[in-house]
């Protein structure tokens, strides 16, 4: 069937399977492979994405769902967070920083100064496996002062 | 240094913040078919019969591979180069099926959608068998899980040295004690992915994998074909802390698919089969037995270690090996007797993963000094101190010792957090734990390392390195490393990788020595260059070689103004460069060995059991430091994954079934975001190791180890209850406290 949505600021008509996920459809449909499958039950974050606003795993929203919907992924964003995310360390293996800098950009939209405790919260859905969280947490707080 | 020791932006990293880099499961092929596996709902049993009639009448079907349809090779499970680390008891597909989950057919079809409904068409039937799911069920059982004369994946191990009766009989104090472990799995954030592609006779793999010409060598092997009709390509990988290095079987399964179709094929993991197919660490017991003199010295050190390596024996020779010969070293003790054993189980697979074996023997031997410490009435950094390796003792490697690099750790720790601390507060408590890694997997595997060094034209080099990208940040390590070396700007170096056809041979990313074995030949390949390059300029600035530098592009004569860029010294004329600079260099390693001591407070809530951990302050002794932010993100990411297997992860065997209990994120519980505590890294460069870059030694396996007996022993330390086997749980500490 098909859909129309916005995604990264660009009409989109797409030709989907009624069953896939926004996932599937954004990296298999749309040509958008930054977004990551790390799970596909919801349980991992990397898939984050930006819909009308909000953050959400989009392995658990259906493409059709996102019918009308502003998608912004990864690669529609320019942010302080991808220079403090390469300079600070926040990126290793790479696989979760999308999900997670979609992540810490809605929180910055949303709360443009959150406390450490905050960006904890906001990112507790999002899984990392190589970097402690450390620097990940430090990079979201250095974007946050500027 | 103008290169080496500064945290330069990795070159990887742009395309991670931005979406564009790519891996392997990121890759779509025109024509491209997705392939699904059907596993085991048994144990243990034989396949009497499997029908997948009906799944081949679906539509969109392609093909379906079963034990009946795949070349009958046995083979190892890990494609190192032929070593004592590994075990050679795998088929692509068998009719036998050794654990729950295990695969026995694969399916490839149009859509991952209809090759996961094709899986539910096919029918098998299985004879069952007794399912050995302990260790100790599989040792006194005439069952037998392989073809083998008993359930030992390999004969023990066997480490003596000294006496140790004589030194039990020397002895003030004897202790002795059984430390268990539970099974955490790596859980890297990539799921295992691979795509298969023919080309005629000549076929392509795109893979996550840290071994790419080991996958390339046993495809070949397996398939009967030529190496040169086997290519391998790795871009960027979603993580392996060790795991990685296995065979899946969806190598194999892949590759047939696609050659039967005549399509390429892709077949990526699931999250819950990254851990019913994937590797998890050896779940094990160790029997340990240490005696001590009045004065805290070791006489005697005694143990038996026991790994349960899961349905096949992939690395468990060498994590068995490299466990037990652990235990010979760390604290010195000149009498030892040491026995390691392997033992199959119709349970999934154990396999390499960060600590390879030393996370269970040390979490032992750590408890155990803070055990005898308190019964000798000392300070256990005191004991440890008094007893830590130093320099010239023999390793477990049999080298002898470089520095005092364990003694400075514990030292500079005691300096940082004030040891000992004074506790202020109930239920909480500071506690230590020590480790030392070696750098290479010398003398498990004979290793070698391989760089080129090429000049191009504008005077910028690349270095072409077989090793992969984990993740890590080895690819910028070894390029501050060429530049460092040649005299350039670290951004006129960039680093060629991931072909197996392009760049030299590697062993693999693993056993902590990318940046000690791959960084020095690097280093040697870049020295070469470097001599070409002043060779030439000596002509140019009238000079002799020997009176040249280069630093930063710049070559200067020693003692006078004259210089000369090496971009105008290599710079064509008429289009055609000076000459072709270029050099490739063999390294071929023993061993050095990183130290750290891990300082951890922790907090204990006696009404729910829960254990905090409130801060950690690791201190890590690595050589030299190449990039400080990346081996302080290698530690903070291993102490995330130490705190997870001390306190909360265990990958769930039932023990009736066999089944997994919780493969998946929601019930395998690693430390999110908010359970992290503050981590304060401290990296010292008081043992340089003579055999690595700059005397640089690694850091990837360390810092999983010292954090688990560090976390036992602060909790000891908050409400006096002795923990002796991870994870930790909340019910046990109830228990412990009722017991108290």
């Amino acid at each position: 069937m098909k859909i129309s949505l916005g995604v990264n600021g660009e009409k989109r008509e797409l030709e989907i399977e009624p069953y896939r996920s926004l996932l599937d459809v954004l990296r298999n449909d749309a040509g958008l492979t930054g977004t990551k499958k790390g799970c596909d039950v919801g349980d991992c974050g990397a898939c984050t994405v930006i819909v009308d606003g909000k953050p959400l795993n989009s392995c658990l929203m259906l493409g059709v769902e996102a019918q009308g919907c502003e998608v912004v992924t990864i690669e529609g964003i320019r942010h302080p967070l991808q220079e403090k995310f390469m300079d600070l360390g926040g990126a290793q293996c790479g696989f979760c920083t999308p999900g997670m800098i979609m992540m810490a950009k809605a929180l910055l939209d949303e709360k443009p100064h959150p406390t450490e405790e905050e960006v904890r919260f906001a990112i507790a859905g999002n899984i990392c496996r190589c970097t402690g969280y450390t620097r990940i947490v430090e990079a979201i707080l250095h974007v946050s002062r500027r | 240094m103008s290169v080496v020791g500064k945290s330069v932006r990795r070159p990887d990293v742009p395309g991670k913040v931005t979406g564009a880099a790519r891996y392997a499961g990121d890759l779509a092929l025109p024509g491209m078919l997705h392939a699904k596996l059907k596993r085991s709902t048994v144990a243990h049993a034989l396949i009497r019969r499997i029908d997948f009639s009906r799944a081949m009448k679906l539509a969109g079907v392609k093909a379906v591979l079963t034990h009946e349809s795949v070349p009958r090779v046995l083979h190892y499970g890990s494609p190192h180069p032929r070593s004592a680390s590994l075990a050679c008891d795998q088929y692509i597909l068998d009719r036998k099926v050794r654990y729950w989950g295990e695969a026995v057919a694969a399916v490839a079809a149009e859509s991952e959608e209809i090759a996961d409904e094709a899986l539910d068409l096919i029918e098998v039937e299985y004879e069952e068998l007794p399912a050995l799911l302990t260790v100790e069920n599989a040792l006194a059982s005439s069952v037998l899980i392989h073809d083998t004369k008993n359930n030992l994946v390999t004969d023990p191990v066997r480490v003596k040295r000294g006496d140790v009766d004589k030194g039990f009989a020397e002895a003030d104090l004897v202790i002795e004690g059984t430390y268990e472990m539970g099974r955490p799995t790596p859980a890297y954030m990539e799921p295992n992915v691979c795509v298969a592609q023919w080309q005629e006779d000549r076929l392509t793999m795109w893979i996550s994998t840290q071994t790419p010409f080991m996958v390339r060598g046993i495809l070949a092997e397996v398939l009967g074909l030529p190496l040169a009709k086997v290519r391998v390509l790795v871009d960027h990988m979603g993580g392996g802390f060790g795991a990685k290095q296995d065979l899946f079987q969806t190598e194999f399964l892949c590759a047939l698919l696609a050659k039967q179709t005549r399509r390429p094929v892709r077949l990526e993991f699931t999250r819950k089969e990254t851990f019913l197919g994937g590797r998890s660490r050896h779940p094990g017991k160790v029997w340990l037995k240490q005696g001590f003199r009045k004065d805290g010295t070791l006489t005697a050190r005694q143990a038996r270690v026991t790994l349960n390596s899961g349905a096949y024996g992939s690395h468990g020779p060498g994590v068995t090996a490299v466990g037990t010969a652990a235990l010979t070293s760390l604290y010195r003790c000149d009498n030892l007797m040491l026995e390691g054993k392997c033992v199959y189980t119709n349970t999934p697979i154990a396999g390499a993963y960060r600590g390879y074996g030393v996370v269970q023997t040390y979490y032992a031997l750590d408890i155990q000094m803070d055990e005898a410490a308190e019964r000798l009435g000392m300070d256990p950094c005191a004991l440890k101190l008094q007893n830590a390796v130093r320099e010239g003792d023999i390793a477990p490697s049999n080298h002898a010792v470089v520095g005092h690099g364990l003694e400075d750790c514990i030292r500079r720790g005691m300096q940082e957090v004030n040891w000992p601390v004074k506790k202020k507060t109930k239920n909480r408590g500071w506690g230590m734990g020590c480790e030392m890694h070696g750098s290479s997997a010398y003398p498990g595997i004979k290793e070698q390392g391989n760089a080129t060094v090429r000049l191009n034209e504008d005077g910028s080099a690349q270095l072409f390195t077989g090793t992969t990208g984990l993740g890590t940040g080895a690819h910028t390590a070894l390029a501050q490393i060429v530049a460092e070396e040649l005299g350039l700007r670290f951004e006129d170096v960039s680093v060629v990788h991931g072909d197996t056809d392009v760049v030299p041979w590697d062993i693999g990313a693993f056993a902590s020595h990318t940046t000690y074995m791959g960084g020095r030949a690097a280093q040697m390949a870049a020295a070469e260059v470097k001599k070409q390059l002043l060779e030439r300029a000596a002509d140019a600035l009238e000079a002799s070689a020997a009176d040249l530098d280069v630093s930063l592009g710049m070559i200067r004569v020693k003692g006078s103004d004259k210089s000369l860029a090496v971009k105008a010294l290599v710079s064509p004329t008429r289009g055609v460069p000076s000459k072709q600079f270029v050099a490739s260099a063999t390294y071929t390693p023993t061993k050095s060995y990183s130290f750290a001591a891990h300082f951890v407070e922790v907090q204990v809530d006696t009404e729910t059991g829960q254990i905090d951990v409130l801060q950690v302050v690791p201190v890590h002794e690595l050589g030299k430091v190449i990039h400080p932010v990346a081996a302080a993100g290698q530690i903070e990411g291993g102490i995330q994954q130490g705190i997870g297997h001390t306190l909360t992860e265990d990958y769930v065997i039932d023990p009736v079934t066999g089944r997994s209990l919780n493969a998946g994120f929601v019930d395998y519980k690693m430390p999110l975001s908010l359970d992290m505590p503050p981590i304060r890294t401290i990296l010292l460069e008081t043992a340089p190791d003579p055999g690595g870059p700059f005397g640089a030694k690694g850091v990837g396996e360390d810092p999983i180890i010292a954090i688990g007996p560090a976390i036992a022993n602060a909790v000891y330390a908050a409400i006096g209850v002795r923990f002796r086997h991870y994870p930790i749980t909340p019910e046990q500490v109830l228990e412990g406290l009722k017991s108290r």
